[in-house]
């Protein structure tokens, strides 16, 4: 059996960034689990950049950054932790700088920094536009210098604890087929985000499936905020797939079909460089109302031609390329045809800002968990920012707990026999529904009923409709491929049965939250209340299965609500 | 009737199947876009027990390379209407990455491509004193690794390597642009550097790199990393190490081509081997063939020289000449052709150079207005 004073479950950012301070003590045992290489993790789709007060290219301040941060999650975030997380951020840049990621640079040779979307001005430290890709690979380059220990391709199936403390997990080996019971002192949680749950109005890659979140859930452990999902203004039409913030960064312009700068109407100061939420809603409101481009008027254009083909591919190389091939559109001569994309799940699991949860030694860090820094809408630039902080202090904050702790006594063959079954059971059951169809019946539900404009009507719909597909999962959705090496279908299988508790979890706060707020719109409540709705949802899943809606206080430090202007 | 394509994709499952076997289907080509897409395609439609990497479907995170009609591609960044065009009507073959064990289907077990990272230590270890804020870095140093760090490590390069081919314990073209891209980095210790790059000459074996340039060709994300194997093993031969075969053999080349104008097959076991060769010369004789000691230089072959040194100083070589070496050869040449070849190469010297100074001072003649 496999044993680790500390387990990490993912290798993005959160992941390795986590590895790589918890094993500083050698004298712990840790080991990371992935279910892909952790160089495929999805930290290495981030392009735009991550935000610092660095203060290289004018002057700065973590007070600053803290301020736009909170001021951008429509005053949602804990601000104890934005504080935290901003008075950070220099430090780990340097850290990581040290380690070997390449930044772009100024001519004096310091970090470069460029204006994203929400910032009040340029704080976003970058490399060309593929900042994600270069950290993942520098923080892969360091795990292997640190000899850290990988569990490649295994699935997190379930947690494992006695009510008071982390016992361990219970995973598929999906490479040789097999339920193992991997025991653990302490266990991390980085598994990243869900938004596949819209999925083919999705820029995140097709394995976010949200497991580790939804792990925790079928655990007993509350999800925070889940109802915040940021839709990404600048998906590919056919795709979802993102053409970064970066791009209206370096002075990209929002056209509508009668070729208006529409933005004008709707941030007049920021413009195309104003809150995702708010350019999103803006996009979404001009296709509605009849201004989308095409024959079907069912999108809006980015148009990039006036900054020249140099500057294009000096700046912005990714964004030509996923233009030319996934929409066969050349940006240097034609506009690129785009709409809103699910991006970012601000929700997870609830944890403090060490990312503890109530379960002791068992930890969430990254997109996975929601501590909250990013609230209602998150800043661009702030996730890769927010993974790398609390994956540190996650790790360092369980290094220590380890110590003097002892590992359970169960040797796990009841939980391995439990998972066996119902693997067992998948593979027997008779097919009567087709996957594919299935996952996008969930994707056009969540996108057309909770995505940016909400209302309650089509949302209870949506409800009934997920619980439906549940219903019809449970009895019809089967695994076809019998085989235990490399199961596809088995993975997918089970990242879809994921995929509906979350988006069944989702609504549910979507249809509580009787206001607007951040990424969170209401048609039928237009205005943020904070009277009553300035706290955090949260949900837990009691023993019977059912759902329990709750919410939790807000942490202001600093900064008292006020009305958010662009 | 829409548009179809036949996909005949490589299908092995050892837990249960003897031997690999192709299977095909139909892919209606307006159902998807790219290669990835018609892999779904079949997955969710036809058989869903089709197994194949995937994660990013956006060109980011390598999971997707397969063999395609023989060439490593990423699925999800091949069009695969221009495949169908490309093929003309034929089945598009889909088989896994060669040189790697298979798994299942189109999944290959690539830890060994991974560990060869581990094993040449590609990565930074900070110079000291490692500064409170960030190194400086002048940004021309930060274009010399953008090219390399674009890698997303698919391995698709690894899957057409003439290198691989031959020498199983190469590293890889992948590797190499990882050593080159830590090795120009400023950041990075000197002794970690030489570290790597030795570890680049012996563990990865670095001279069995035969340039074919197919890694480059392949490359989904623009590497060109037998540039940067040129590039590691000039940086190895400016660190010194260049006592190893793949360093002699190209001393050898270059020597010998220098002085005159070929190789030398008979002395090349001895020098890059150390091996004697006088029994292979006695075998040569005991059978009557001709043995040549030494090439008999071509004529003209000086103003070439005269040419390489030209180029050599524009261009810094990996190699330099070594001129003791070159004179050794001049010498055996003037011995064994008993120095008829070489009075005709010096003549032809002493008239170049005669010629080349009387230019020289007909052009200072012009300069000083003089004639
Ligand atoms: C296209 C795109 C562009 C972005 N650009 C930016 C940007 O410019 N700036 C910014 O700040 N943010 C950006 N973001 C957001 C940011 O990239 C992510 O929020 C962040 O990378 C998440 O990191 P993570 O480590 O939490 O998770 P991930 O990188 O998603 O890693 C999750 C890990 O968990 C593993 N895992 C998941 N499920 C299981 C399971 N069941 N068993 C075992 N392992 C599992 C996966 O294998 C993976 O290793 C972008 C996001 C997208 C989609
Ligand atoms: S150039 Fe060298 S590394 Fe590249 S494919 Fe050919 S042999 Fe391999
Ligand atoms: S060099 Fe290119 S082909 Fe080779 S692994 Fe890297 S990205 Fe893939
Ligand atoms: S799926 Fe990520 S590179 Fe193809």
């Amino acid at each position: 059996m496999l044993e680790y004073d500390i387990l990490i479950v993912g290798a993005g950012g959160a992941g390795l960034y986590a590895a790589l301070w918890a094993s500083q003590n050698p004298k712990l045992k840790v080991g990371v689990m992935s279910k892909v290489y952790p160089v495929r993790s999805h930290t290495g789709a981030a392009e735009g950049g991550i935000n610092a007060a660095l203060g290289n290219v004018a002057p700065d301040s973590p007070e600053k950054h803290a301020f736009d941060t909170v001021k951008g999650s429509d005053y949602l975030a804990d601000q104890d932790a934005v504080e935290l997380m901003t008075q950070m951020g220099p430090q780990i840049i340097y850290d990581i700088e040290h380690r070997g990621v390449p930044f772009s640079r100024l001519p004096d040779g310091r970090i470069a920094q460029r204006p994203f979307g929400g910032a009040s001005f340029p704080r976003t430290c970058y490399a060309a536009d593929r900042t994600g890709l270069v950290i993942l690979h520098t923080l892969f380059d360091q795990a292997l210098r640190q000899g850290v220990e990988f569990l490649n391709e295994w699935f997190l199936l379930n947690l494992v604890h006695d009510g008071e403390r982390v016992l361990g997990v219970t995973a598929w080996d999906i490479r040789n087929g097999g339920v193992h019971f991997v025991k653990a002192k302490a266990v991390i949680l980085a598994t990243g985000g869900h938004a596949r749950m819209y999925w083919n109005r999705t820029s995140n890659a097709l394995g976010n499936t949200g497991d580790g979140s939804a792990a925790a859930l079928r655990a007993g452990i509350p999800l925070k905020d889940m109802e915040f999902v940021q839709f990404h203004p600048t998906g590919l039409r056919k795709t979802g797939i993102l053409i970064t913030e970066g791009a209206r960064g370096e002075g990209g312009y929002l056209i509508n079909k009668d070729g208006e700068r529409f933005m004008k109407r709707y941030a007049p100061e920021k413009m195309e460089l104003a809150p995702r939420d708010i350019v999103a809603r803006a996009i979404e409101r001009e296709i509605l109302e009849g201004r989308g481009c095409g024959p079907e008027g069912d999108y809006i254009c980015l148009d990039l031609r006036h900054l020249g083909e140099e500057k294009l591919m000096e700046r912005l190389p990714q964004t030509v390329e996923h233009a030319r091939v996934y929409e066969g559109v050349d940006p240097v001569k034609e506009p690129i045809p785009i709409r809103p994309t699910a991006h970012y799940s601000m929700g997870g699991i609830d944890t403090d800002k060490y990312g503890r949860t109530e379960i002791k030694g068992l930890y969430a860090a990254g997109e996975t968990a929601c501590i909250s820094v990013h609230g209602a809408n998150r800043l661009g630039g702030n996730s890769l920012l927010d993974i790398l902080v609390f994956g540190k202090l996650a790790a360092e904050d369980a290094a220590e707990y380890v110590v003097g702790v002892e590992h359970a006594a169960t040797d796990g063959a009841e939980f391995v026999r439990r998972e066996e079954e119902f693997i067992k059971s998948l593979t027997e059951k008779e097919p009567r529904e087709n996957l594919g169809q299935m996952r996008r019946e969930l994707g056009e539900v969540m996108a057309s009923k909770v995505g940016i404009f909400r209302e309650e009507k089509p949302m209870l719909e949506a409800l009934e409709a997920i619980r439906e597909l549940k219903e019809r999962a449970k009895s019809g959705l089967a695994v076809v491929d019998r085989s235990r090496r490399f199961n596809l279908n088995l993975v997918q299988t089970l990242e879809f049965l994921n995929l509906l508790d979350l988006a069944e979890v989702t609504t549910l706060c979507a249809v509580e939250r009787k206001e607007s707020r951040g990424a969170h719109y209401r048609l039928d409540y237009p205005q943020r209340d904070d009277e009553n709705y300035l706290k955090h949802s949260l949900v837990r899943r009691k023993e019977d299965g059912t759902l329990e809606h709750g919410w939790k206080e807000v942490v202001i430090t600093k900064w008292q609500p006020q009305e958010r202007k662009y | 009737m829409a548009e179809k394509a036949v996909l005949r994709i490589y299908r092995y499952n050892p837990e249960v199947d003897q031997n690999p076997f192709y299977r095909e289907y139909e892919v209606p080509l307006d159902e998807v876009q790219t290669l990835l897409d018609a892999l779904f395609f079949v997955q969710e439609r036809l058989d869903p027990t089709l197994s194949f990497r995937f994660f990013c479907r956006a060109a980011v995170c390598g999971s997707c390379a397969v063999k395609v009609n023989g060439v490593s591609r990423l699925a999800c960044k091949t069009r695969f209407r221009d495949l169908v065009e490309a093929s003309g009507g034929r089945p598009i073959t889909v088989e896994p990455l060669n040189f790697l064990k298979p798994v299942k289907d189109l999944v290959v077990d690539h830890d060994a491509a991974f560990e060869n990272l581990k094993t040449l230590k590609t990565w930074c270890e900070p110079k000291e004193p490692i500064p409170e804020r960030e190194y400086r870095i002048p940004p021309e140093e930060v274009k010399k690794y953008e090219r390399p760090t674009n890698c997303i490590l698919c391995f698709a390069c690894y899957g057409n390597c003439e290198a691989v081919m031959d020498d199983p314990k190469y590293a890889g073209p992948f590797a190499f642009s990882r050593v080159y891209r830590y090795a120009v980095d400023s950041r990075v210790k000197d002794e970690h550097k030489r570290e790597m790059v030795k570890n680049a000459l012996e563990a990865g074996d670095v001279w069995s790199c035969v340039q074919c340039q197919k890694c480059i060709y392949v490359c989904p994300k623009g590497v060109r990393p037998a540039e940067d194997i040129q590039n590691v093993r000039g940086i190895a031969a400016e660190m010194g190490f260049r006592d190893y075969p793949g360093v002699r053999k190209l001393q050898h080349f270059v020597d010998w081509v220098y002085a005159t104008g070929q190789i030398n097959r008979l002395a090349l076991p001895e020098e890059v081997y150390g091996v004697d060769p006088t029994p292979l010369i006695n075998k040569f004789r005991e059978k009557g063939a001709e043995v040549w000691e030494v090439p008999k230089p071509l004529p003209g072959l000086l103003e070439f020289r005269d040419l390489i040194l030209e180029v050599m100083k524009e261009k810094k070589p990996h190699l330099d000449i070594d001129f003791h070496h070159v004179r050794r050869i001049d010498k055996r040449v003037e011995e064994v052709f008993k120095a008829d070849v070489c009075t005709r190469i010096t003549e032809k010297f002493e008239e170049q150079k005669s010629d080349f100074f009387s230019r020289f001072w007909k052009k200072l003649g012009e300069f000083f207005g003089a004639s």
